[in-house]
């Protein structure tokens, strides 16, 4: 188990927030932090990693990372956490095996990490000459090194295309299952987050405002409909005794045929709500 | 999906809203459309498609109904769930088509593989899943 329970004051660009976080995480959860840029996800994986001081109580099973009423902080180097950044952090003037061994000098079992994530033919190379995606499979073996209790990972597949953000889903899953960590990732991605996570917490304004399953997180319902979607309302054109509204989602522009009575309650250029029941949409490649 | 080899028989249209006829070996099938692709035309042969939710069934039906889309069918499978029945009917013409009803309402109809039933679907519920040929 591991129970955190911190508060910290941040300066942001909106002002003062009070980062205030009381979560526990059963050990080998893979736990998605989401919510806004702003809300304090990155500076939660730092307070945990020890990068930076907090008010409160940080328990790993049965060690204590931090109390702050007993001036107990422990040095980022004694926690058990492997740390993952969306820019990689690699040393570039090292070779592949030396950005891992850097950590813990323990060859077999960089090898083997390596070799699950098909790196072990790049082992000799320098970082600066390997692709993004290849270079994000070496901060992850790097994080895996010294078996972290605690895998921080933040927004780490963001900067990669959607191909190879898939492979790299399924790598960090399996090595999240072969080293029985603990995981903790910030993702806006809701395939990721679905694909990989067992729990979602979403954090506003440093506040925990929901959390849950991945479904129970990232379905948008709205009563029983389960295919739903937000959008502007762009146009209602009058056809026969009907009406059609259009209205823009994300890139696209979808009609919805409404009737006289539905339209009273709508006006041009509203947010709106389409949705439909789980029943009714038809899918087709 | 159910799936139905059908004809265009008609395009009738008014603004952007538009009701196509089939023909499906001899039954006439409506359908209910906004935008219409133009190469959607006389003589041309689609393949027409629905839900299965959205599939209705008759029995020794009496009076009118509003469904446009009335076949003859014959259950040739019937599948009972804990709440939903899921059924296979055989058109006239050959094809086969499902249906998702309550498993309630398969009771109380007391349906039967082999029974001859109405099949009911409305315009708005039918599309074109496919264009084969013209």
């Amino acid at each position: 188990m591991i129970n955190i329970n911190i508060q910290k004051t941040l300066h942001g660009s909106s002002g003062e927030m009070d980062l205030k976080v009381d979560l526990s995480i059963v050990q080998n959860d893979f736990v998605a932090l989401t919510g806004q840029s702003g809300s304090g996800k990155t500076t939660l994986l730092r307070i945990l990693a020890g990068l930076e001081e907090s008010r409160g109580v940080i328990e790993v099973g049965d060690e204590i990372w931090q109390d702050s009423n007993k001036r107990i902080y422990l040095a980022p180097q004694k926690r058990k956490i492997g740390f993952v950044f969306q820019d990689y952090a690699l040393f570039s003037n090292m070779s592949v095996e030396d950005n891992l061994l850097f950590v813990k000098k323990d060859r077999e079992l960089a090898s083997h990490l390596l070799e699950i994530t098909g790196l072990a033919l790049l082992k000799n190379r320098h970082t600066s000459t390997l692709s993004g995606g290849q270079k994000q499979r070496v901060s992850l073996c790097r994080a895996m090194m010294n078996s972290p209790k605690l895998l921080l990972m933040d927004e780490p597949l963001s900067a990669l295309d959607p191909s190879m953000r898939t492979k790299l889903q399924n790598e960090i899953l399996s090595l999240h299952k072969e080293f029985a960590t603990t995981t903790i990732m910030v993702s806006h991605d809701p395939s990721e987050i679905y694909r990989l996570a067992n729990r979602a917490v979403v954090l506003n304004l440093g506040q925990v405002i929901n959390e849950g399953t991945p479904k129970e997180i990232l379905l948008q319902t709205s009563g029983s409909a389960k295919f739903s979607f937000e959008g502007e309302l762009l146009d209602i054109i009058k056809v026969d005794v009907i009406h059609v509204a259009v209205i823009a989602i994300a890139q696209q522009i979808v009609e919805v045929v409404v009737s006289q009575e539905e339209i009273k309650r709508l006006s041009i250029g509203q947010i709106v709500r389409v949705s439909t029941k789980a029943f009714s949409p038809t899918i087709s490649e | 999906m159910s799936g139905l080899t059908a004809i265009v028989k008609d395009v009738q249209k008014h603004d952007s809203l538009h009701i196509v006829k089939f023909d499906c070996e001899g039954q006439v099938l409506s359908m209910m459309s906004l935008e219409l692709e133009k190469t959607i035309q006389k003589g041309l042969k689609v393949k027409l498609s629905m839900k299965p939710t959205h599939v209705a069934i008759a029995k020794n039906l009496q009076g009118e109904l509003s469904y446009s889309n009335q076949l003859q069918a014959t259950i040739v499978k019937l599948e009972n769930g804990v709440l939903l029945s899921s059924l296979s009917l055989k058109l006239d013409s050959g094809s086969v088509i499902e249906s998702i009803i309550t498993k309630e309402s398969s009771n109380r109809m007391n349906l039967q593989v082999g029974e001859q039933v109405l099949v009911l679907i409305k315009a708005n519920e039918i599309f074109i899943k496919e264009v084969l040929s013209c």
